[in-house]
């Protein structure tokens, strides 16, 4: 039974399929408006955040210095916001200085066409605009699997 | 009215009822929890408690979230 089991989780890792990311549209700090499709070519981090999330107090400066550490290399660290009010962002954000761009959804729209399942939630996006890694959630010891996986998306050319 | 017609008149109501209570349920995302996870909505009398004994516990386990109704940082609903 436990054979079963284990054979039949792996199998569905193996047949989780990698789907491309959704083309959403974000509003910047000062109104504009940003695509993911834009970035296409580079590896892309997009990090959904709130500022009633606790783990996301953890995980947003960690993700600012792997924007900081990799930007350099072409990884894009996208840090979405999906607060409904502007003024508990601007709250978060007044404590956490930062240098990633931060973008906001407060009607959540990308999180939904992300298909979101917890908060925070980081998918990492290969220069294709296939995602290829999902993390819910945030402990200390995902930084090294961010590290291995950008490392990994950086030594991948990007298809013709 | 005979019985009949009466039990199956009760037995459409209940149907009904049952289909318009369902019809109100609705998953609250995880990205739309930010008025749940206020400190408000903590299931206690004493909030300050909660969250002192809250951040009691994060330090002493080094690992912080899946307390109280915000979705933690385990991703669980």
């Amino acid at each position: 039974m436990t054979q079963w089991l284990i054979a039949l989780a792996l199998l569905a890792s193996i047949a989780a399929p990698s789907r491309t990311a959704p083309d959403v549209t974000l509003r910047t700090a000062e109104g504009g408006t940003v695509r993911l499709t834009d970035y296409k070519g580079s590896v892309v981090i997009v990090d959904f955040w709130a500022s009633w999330c606790v783990p996301c107090k953890t995980a947003f400066p960690a993700l600012d210095a792997l924007f900081r550490e990799y930007h350099a290399r072409g990884v894009e660290v996208l840090a979405v916001n999906v607060d409904e009010r502007r003024r508990d962002a601007d709250a978060f954000l007044a404590k956490l200085p930062h240098t990633m761009p931060v973008l906001f959804d407060p009607k959540g729209t990308s999180a939904e066409a992300f298909a979101v399942r917890g908060m925070p939630s980081s998918f990492i996006i290969d220069r294709n605009g296939v995602i290829r890694f999902t993390h819910i959630g945030y402990t200390s010891d995902v930084s090294s699997s961010y590290r291995r996986e950008i490392a990994q998306l950086l030594s991948e050319e990007k298809q013709p | 009215m005979s019985q009949s017609v009466l039990g199956r008149r009760a037995v459409l109501l209940t149907v009904a009822l049952t289909a318009f209570v369902c019809g109100a349920c609705e998953t609250v995302q995880p990205w739309q929890r930010g008025r749940l996870a206020d400190r408000c909505m903590i299931f206690d009398a004493d909030a300050s408690q909660v969250a002192y004994m809250t951040h009691w516990q994060e330090a002493r386990e080094g690992a912080a979230g899946g307390y109280g109704v915000q979705s933690g940082g385990c991703g669980c609903k």
